[in-house]
């Protein structure tokens, strides 16, 4: 069999329905290059290789019978804040080391229902906000690219799993940049889509009104199938949108001419790496080949964006308030300390910051007449080492990511080019509101023409 | 936002912070407050409508 840990999910579709490889050999292959990485990677948390191949035995009885549907015999791992039955869920915390939930995430569950395989629960920042400091219960995932260094955060061990060709897709969140930060510190691609396009019923919450749940994969293409597979309304999720899914795949054909981008020069390029500017720059220059029409503007709301930590760490203090108050031992060091900062922020300062959020949207939602895409840095930096990252006065940096959880923007990250100490480098697609197709669509149009997305880590 | 601030914000909210955690958290909260402090309360977008009627959830005062 050849070497399929970083074949497309397409491509993958279209080795089983030509009889060339089966479900079941790719997960086995999968499980042993996960046994063979994943000591040094510590992407997942638990593995579930009997239900991996289960699950690829059900799936190779459907492709025998004719079905055709994408999705089915992939393999995926699925972030550890998405509950699943029967399978502990950890949140990356001691606090919730044994639990084994009774229920399971809506997006597990339709991914499930799709045909793909479950290898294992991903690794995650603690209750995706507070990376594992030395001497935590769990250990942290690490990058890939140069395991001295961070893979981005929280979705980590999503971000290390894909870069590494230990899954063909998985599951993140996102409510300041965590399925976006991982993407641009381990070259591969994520997808936030709209505020309430996936459900997040089932998902730890961080911060209601921040909180997003989405597709993690190597090519926007492979995005736009895992989303096919996740999206759409539940009853379940109280943000959930009963707006019609749109065909994400069949969306990808068909050029970007004359599709506007606009990049906001404000607020994105304050303190930014020079070697991600010069690669964002020639980003911008390849869309403009393909037929894209690039243009600069200001949106002066977002200079006001770090008032978002205000909302996000009152909202997870008032989820995480009772146990912070009961069994502080049992969160990390420092996370701890953080989440305890949502306690000092007044009701009159949250609103202010709701206040200044919704000066955001409004701003947003009147450039968006002009642009049909904005573009800009995923980060300002490549990944962090974890010497640096375990300075607890590294505190929570600025962050290029969250102002599109402000805005609810659907916004895919993709890489964009290398450091010269061999680090990947992103950029980020914001569209319209529920315009998931337009972003799909240009990233994919950017990564026919580059080629930083196949690169691969020397693991 | 001064050390003192910091304290007094604590004891309001009755937590317990470290002493080698004030610094991070003076941080934390110091930079996500320097925006709010450039606006004019007054003028910037309010919250409403608080209420709406058109989520697809039952409506409140409106017979189905």
């Amino acid at each position: 069999m050849n070497d399929t840990h970083y074949t497309t999910i397409a491509e993958l579709g279209a080795l089983y329905r030509k009889r060339t490889i089966s479900p079941v050999e790719v997960t086995r292959a999968q499980l042993a290059r996960i046994e063979k990485l994943d000591g040094a990677l510590h992407a997942f948390v638990t593995l579930t290789p009997e239900r991996a191949l289960a699950d690829a035995r059900a799936a190779e009885e459907l492709l025998k019978r004719g079905d055709d549907r994408p999705l089915l015999g992939v393999p995926v791992g699925h972030k550890d804040i998405y509950m699943t039955r029967g399978i502990r869920t950890t949140g990356g915390s001691a606090l919730y080391a044994d639990w084994v939930p009774d229920v399971e995430s809506t997006v597990v569950s339709r991914l499930a229902d799709a045909g793909t395989v479950m290898l294992g629960k991903l690794i995650t920042h603690e209750f995706a906000f507070g990376l594992q400091f030395p001497g935590h219960k769990f250990q942290p995932a690490r990058n890939p690219w140069n395991v001295a260094h961070i893979p981005g955060g929280s979705s980590s061990g999503s971000g290390a799993a894909l870069a590494s060709g230990m899954v063909h897709g998985a599951t993140g969140s996102d409510t300041g940049g965590s399925i976006r930060g991982p993407a641009a510190f381990c070259g591969i691609t994520g997808f936030k889509p709209t505020y309430g396009r996936c459900s997040r019923a089932g998902v730890l919450t961080l911060s209601w009104t921040l909180d997003h749940t989405g597709p993690m994969a190597r090519t926007a293409e492979d995005c736009a199938y895992l989303l096919q597979g996740m999206a759409g309304h539940d009853a379940k999720d109280p943000a959930s949108s009963a707006r019609p899914v749109d065909d994400y795949v069949g969306a990808l054909v068909g050029n970007v001419r004359g599709l506007r981008i606009g990049v906001p020069r404000n607020y994105f390029f304050d303190g930014i790496d020079p070697e991600i500017a010069t690669a964002f720059e020639d980003a911008l220059a390849t869309l403009k080949t393909l037929g894209a029409e690039v243009r600069d503007l200001t949106i002066p709301a977002f200079d006001l964006a770090r008032s978002f930590f205000l909302i996000m760490v009152s909202e997870a203090f008032a989820y995480h308030e009772k146990d912070l108050r009961t069994k502080p031992e049992l969160y990390g060091d420092v996370l701890r300390e953080r989440l305890l900062t949502g306690a000092l922020v007044t009701a009159s300062e949250y609103v202010q910051a709701q206040r200044v959020r919704m000066q955001t949207c409004a701003e947003v939602a009147e450039a968006m007449k002009t642009v049909d895409v904005l573009a800009t840095p995923t980060t300002i930096a490549p990944a962090t080492p974890f010497k640096v990252a375990y300075d607890p006065e590294l505190a929570f940096p600025r962050s290029n990511m969250g102002p599109f959880n402000l805005t609810g923007q659907p916004t895919l990250a993709l890489p964009c080019g290398f450091s010269k100490s061999g680090l990947p480098l992103g950029f980020q697609l914001s569209g319209r509101a529920f315009e998931e197709t337009t972003v799909l669509r240009l990233g994919h149009a950017y990564q026919k023409a580059t080629d930083w997305h196949t690169r691969r880590p020397p693991v | 936002m001064t050390m003192d601030e910091l304290r007094a914000r604590i004891a309001a909210a009755g937590v317990t912070i470290p002493e080698n955690r004030l610094s991070m958290v003076r941080k934390l909260l110091g930079d996500a407050l320097a925006p709010l402090r450039t606006v004019d309360s007054r003028t910037i977008k309010t919250l409403e409508p608080a209420v709406t009627f058109e989520a697809a959830g039952p409506h409140v005062g409106v017979k189905s």
